[in-house]
């Protein structure tokens, strides 16, 4: 019981410094400046306009050839049609932008030797989780300050905030942790395993590719497998479009899984790793 | 005596080098332990095992009674790594909180620990310089006020003062000297160094590596009962006459040439024990001038056999 109190308290203190990291640190406010400069654009071309778009034939066509006529329904269930085009965007944007965002969870420090300092005070696996948990705050931060936007966006557009519009935030933000959750994990596993963050970016866009690659190739021999393709991560997004509201969270079993999984992995990969 | 370090047929391969080769030793608390070989000894691989960094292929480690990597070891070892480096995002100040904070100081206390590490080493107007804004010499220290963080009971320091200037070595080797001499210190310390006039002012206790396998000058003892040795610089060379002078003294077993005016001299203590003494006249009354006079072999001597 000590022991995990002690994980616990410093996965809490690694999970701190990662914030400051955001706030404090060159490294962390470009990327909040890149955030802004991708939101920024996601929000002139197609969150402010997000109610024309969502009428627009284009877009209609293109979710009705995803999900049929019911997910044009579900989309236009959302409260406000701006928060229906942020949910949409970013359950597409968010995992990626997360494989390049988290990479740097522990290469640098382990190849500058940093690692070293740090493991004469914690265990690795407090290290891991703690980096996790410290992404995962920053990603959350970064979600909730666009998700604001959006929402002061769309409460402008209405002539004022309703507790509907607030509750579906609330859905969306948890939701899109929920997502990048499992991606957060894998660059946690990877940056475990490699010299560089770049490295580590290009190990897990290969992984993923190479092992959804094989799954297909199996797949098209075996059908009976067909399955299998419901458990790589972020297969829970294309599920996720076309819902909306709490009865998205029957799909968040999947996604925490996925993350113990891969968290466990990087901590035994850390834990046998040559400092 | 507590044994601090036991260490027992460690064994560590990379490929076809042995690093090291059925190293074993102990290390009592109040102990200074030198660690001393030559490049690829396997000195900084026995510090890496000994810190948790690398795992030893067979053999056992305990330290502190338990096995290194332990979380029952953190804030009770501490350690200053080869070539780890601050991360260059944050201040030292600001890291040098934070491992306070992870060793389970308060945000305050852990402040004001890192103003008293900063300036045991003389950093204390660097705390909110950045790593790459500090010369080699000024990182190296920021990372020895690391290990000082807390109250560590054993202390491991792989090259402290390489890369140092002589100001700053002789402050580092007094800080040692003062934290192992305190009066009841519960601070072991195991230096490794090239330096060896350095370990001999440290140290009371040497390891030697040499292709991974230890040997202790224990192996070399000044003594075996009977035969002493001094070590006599002089102002000038030795010459034939002085040599002829010094073998006709009682009790002098041999004379041998060291390095420059050195001259290393062994005798029988029983037979002479007012030796040094008999020396230092004879020197006196034929004119020749010495800088100093040492009781026993350099540890240069010792294990090197230099003559």
């Amino acid at each position: 019981m000590p022991h995990l109190v002690t994980l616990l308290k410093h996965t809490g203190l690694y999970a701190g410094f990662e914030l400051r990291r955001l706030w404090h640190t060159r490294s962390g406010l470009m990327t909040l400046a890149a955030t802004l400069v991708i939101w920024g654009l996601l929000f002139r071309y197609a969150i402010v306009p997000a109610a024309d778009l969502i009428a627009s034939r284009g877009f209609t066509d293109f979710i009705s050839g995803l999900f049929g006529n019911n997910g044009i329904s579900q989309l236009r269930s959302w409260p406000a049609p701006e928060l229906a085009v942020y949910w949409f965007f970013s359950l597409w944007l968010l995992p990626l932008l997360s494989l390049f965002f988290t990479a740097n969870q522990l290469c640098p420090d382990i190849e500058r030797g940093t690692v070293r300092f740090l493991t004469l005070r914690s265990s690795r696996s407090s290290l891991v989780l703690g980096r996790f948990g410290g992404q995962l705050v920053v990603q959350g931060c970064l979600i909730l300050l666009t998700l604001l936007a959006t929402l002061a966006l769309a409460s402008w557009r209405a002539g004022g905030i309703t507790p509907a519009m607030l509750s579906a935030a609330l859905v969306i933000w948890l939701n899109l942790l929920l997502v990048v959750a499992p991606f957060t994990a894998i660059m946690a596993l990877f940056s475990a395993l490699v010299r560089s963050a770049k490295l580590a970016v290009s190990l897990a866009i290969v992984s993923l590719g190479l092992g959804f690659a094989l799954l297909s190739w199996f797949i098209f021999y075996f059908p009976d497998f067909l399955f299998l393709f419901s458990y790589i991560p972020g297969a829970q997004v294309i599920q996720l479009l076309p819902l909306h509201g709490w009865q998205t969270f029957k799909l968040a079993a999947l996604p925490l899984a996925q993350t113990a999984l891969l968290l466990g992995l990087a901590c035994l990969l850390l834990k046998r790793k040559a400092l | 005596m507590n044994t601090l370090i036991h260490c027992d047929n460690l064994n560590k391969r990379f490929g076809s080098k042995t690093a090291l080769a059925n190293v074993s030793f102990s290390l009592q608390q109040g102990d200074v332990a030198a660690l001393i070989g030559p490049n690829g000894a396997g000195k900084t691989t026995l510090f890496s095992i000994l810190c948790g960094y690398l795992r030893a292929d067979t053999g056992s480690v305990s330290l502190l009674g338990h096995k290194p990597g332990s979380t029952a070891l953190c804030g009770r070892l501490a350690a200053l790594p080869q070539d780890a480096q601050f991360d260059p995002a944050f201040s030292i100040g600001e890291q040098l909180d934070f491992y306070g904070r992870l060793q389970g100081l308060s945000q305050k206390a852990a402040r004001l620990e890192t103003d008293r590490v900063l300036a045991l080493v003389e950093l204390g107007a660097q705390r909110k310089q950045k790593a790459a804004a500090l010369s080699h010499g000024m990182r190296k220290r920021a990372a020895i006020a690391q290990a000082f963080i807390g109250s560590p009971q054993l202390v491991l320091l792989d090259e402290p003062t390489a890369g140092l200037d002589p100001a700053h070595a002789l402050q580092i080797r007094q800080l040692i000297s003062q934290l192992s001499g305190q009066l009841g210190s519960q601070v072991s310390f195991m230096i490794s160094s090239h330096n060896i006039f350095e370990l001999e002012q440290l140290c009371n206790k040497v390891l030697y590596l040499q292709q991974g396998q230890l040997s202790s000058p224990a192996d070399h003892k000044d003594s075996d009962g009977a035969e002493q040795y001094l070590t006599l610089l002089l102002e000038q060379e030795a010459d034939q006459p002085l040599l002829t002078m010094l073998q006709q003294l009682p009790g002098l077993i041999s004379v041998r040439p060291g390095q420059k005016h050195q001259l290393l001299l062994s005798y029988n203590a029983l037979q002479q024990p007012q030796f040094d003494l008999e020396l230092l006249q004879c020197l006196a009354a034929h004119g020749y001038r010495y800088r100093n006079l040492i009781k026993g072999q350099t540890l240069e001597q010792k294990l090197f056999s230099v003559s």
